[in-house]
């Protein structure tokens, strides 16, 4: 469970989704992780404005790929996310060294009816991961994590 | 701005590609060590990994844990933060390319391989195997 606040640029609005997330199926090999999720959310902007999908990721030390498709439902329009995301990690590196994933993403949004692909390049040491890209609709999409 | 920005993830992946060939040069090449447990199993560890584990542990007991599913140092840092919480627990590393985590117990403690299990399944990973060393 999470809450997380939205600035939707193209429908100019902005709002608190509270949002829940459920493991619906995860296996684990020595060499891979595999992981399906369903996601479903309420806004602040009211009960009938809600979204449910489902997001999935694959990785090995090397290799990611990861997608989701999001459809919202909302007082003023109905519309669907989806995104794709592969990448690679140029190195392998071993436990507390610096680790770096190089990614391309591809988001497609029904709403705007504007699909969009993109590099993103992802940073993660210790407890702390960062990640950015950049696309010419919604610019830079930028990411921060520490686990405390 | 764009051509920048793919300019900048170009050097950035020339960087880290320069830094790889510099810590594989680093690296010692001789690859798992290969021991026999008391027990007839094999014991397959990083031998460097594990010597710097073991180096200053004295009266302990190492618990080597086979898992599947820990393809990345972030997951890994919630098994071993899991760990540290134990008060039999005195250290903890975790070797990647092995799928293997050290857990340095107390030499009294009793080490559970269920509750092992339990702790790393609420990684969300799974527990294979668990081999014992007393040091």
């Amino acid at each position: 469970m999470g809450v997380e606040f939205v600035k939707n640029k193209p429908l100019i609005n902005e709002y608190v989704n509270f949002r829940f997330t459920y493991l619906l199926n995860r296996n684990n090999t020595p060499n891979s992780q595999r992981n399906l999720y369903m996601q479903s959310g309420v806004s602040s902007n009211g009960l009938d404005n809600f979204f449910y999908g489902i997001h999935g990721d694959w990785e090995t030390r090397r290799l990611f790929a990861g997608f989701g498709i999001k459809k919202t439902e909302a007082k003023v329009l109905n519309y669907k996310e989806e995104f794709l995301q592969l990448g690679f990690a140029p190195y392998v590196g071993a436990y507390g060294d610096l680790h770096t994933w190089l990614m391309i993403k591809t988001k497609k949004n029904s709403a705007t009816d504007t699909s969009t692909t993109y590099p993103v390049i992802k940073f993660f040491k210790g407890n702390a991961l960062f990640e950015v890209g950049y696309n010419n609709s919604s610019e830079w999409d930028v990411h921060l994590m520490y686990r405390l | 701005m764009k051509n920048l920005y793919l300019c900048c993830l170009i050097a950035c992946s020339l960087v880290v590609l320069a830094a790889e060939e510099s810590m594989h040069q680093m690296h010692d090449h001789e690859g798992h060590l290969h021991d026999t447990m008391v027990d007839g199993s094999l014991l397959k560890v990083n031998p460097v990994r594990f010597d710097n584990f073991v180096s200053k542990l004295t009266e302990a007991q190492v618990a080597i844990i086979s898992v599947n599913g820990m393809v990345c140092d972030f997951c890994a840092r919630g098994i071993a933060k899991t760990f540290k919480k134990d008060r039999a627990v005195t250290k903890v590393d975790v070797d990647l390319a092995g799928g293997k985590v050290f857990v340095a117990y107390k030499i009294n403690a009793k080490i559970d391989f269920e509750d092992i299990k339990e702790k790393i399944l609420s990684n969300g990973q799974n527990a294979t195997n668990l081999q014992v060393i007393k040091i």
